[in-house]
């Protein structure tokens, strides 16, 4: 539900919204949230300065309380 | 009740209102109104974006789309759970209204200064915030002493000049660079 809800809020922003994939990925350190995005979409994830990254943590920890992490994974390496 | 009510916004007076460089009083930055086509436009998209949310983490919420004072109003009422899309001080909504500017954005092409509400919280703050401008026009009119107020958004900050405007003998003005500007009143004599 997360997964889906922050995939949703990714896809909306992006010009490749086919490209958005969300894991949810459980450590030792709890809950992280992957954003994969097309190469040319991280910028716009990531936003001026983090600060798109940061609303969509911001959402992601509203909903889903405290101790879910968001990555947006770098796929371009 | 009131000087309860009074701390209790200056102490929020930081969080902010409006996700970012708002008009002011006397502070508008405007370049051509968008038409009121593209504010409709705006709207539909903002909706699609957050019903499409309110779905998947199955939050019972009402969006209500409006036009007011040129910009696209977006209001969403409904359940409880609601107030996880507010958050604490307001900072989850303010997020939310971000991110959702931004997928207007990417449907229309153009940037979009649209405003979210969720569960009545703005229109209550600014209830809140008028309130405090009453009583401290009051207080200043009492004591005669200038009384400087936390810093504040230009929206925020707008709110309490508005209600200082109605108190005869005082007046307000805004100080200090952003965004640490705050509201300083004082009375006219």
């Amino acid at each position: 539900m997360l997964a889906d809800a922050l995939e949703h809020l990714v896809r909306g922003i992006v010009d490749n919204p086919d490209d958005v994939r969300v894991q949810l990925v459980t450590t030792r350190r709890g809950r992280t949230l992957e954003v994969h995005v097309h190469p040319d979409d991280l910028g716009k994830v990531i936003g001026r300065g983090g600060r798109t990254a940061t609303a969509l943590r911001t959402v992601m920890g509203g909903i889903g309380g405290r101790g879910v992490r968001v990555d947006v994974v770098d796929t371009d390496r | 009740m009131a000087e309860m009510l009074a701390t209790d916004v200056v102490t929020e007076a930081n969080s902010r209102l409006d996700g970012d460089d708002e008009v002011g009083a006397g502070e508008s930055i405007r370049n051509v109104p968008p038409s009121e086509e593209l504010l409709v436009q705006e709207g539909d998209a903002a909706g699609d974006y957050l019903e499409r949310l309110l779905d998947l983490v199955d939050y019972d919420g009402d969006i209500d789309l409006d036009v007011e004072g040129g910009r696209a109003m977006v209001s969403i009422d409904g359940g409880a759970d609601l107030a996880k899309l507010v958050g604490p001080r307001g900072t989850v909504l303010e997020a939310l209204q971000e991110l959702t500017r931004l997928a207007v954005q990417q449907q229309t092409g153009a940037r979009s200064r649209l405003m979210l509400d969720i569960a009545q919280w703005r229109a209550t703050r600014r209830d809140d915030l008028s309130e405090l401008g009453r009583s401290i026009a009051q207080r200043v009119l009492d004591g005669g002493e200038p009384v400087r107020l936390q810093s504040m958004t230009p929206f925020e900050r707008k709110i309490v000049h508005d209600a200082v405007a109605g108190v005869d003998g005082v007046r307000s003005e805004s100080e200090g660079e952003e965004p640490q500007r705050c509201v300083v009143v004082s009375p006219t004599t």
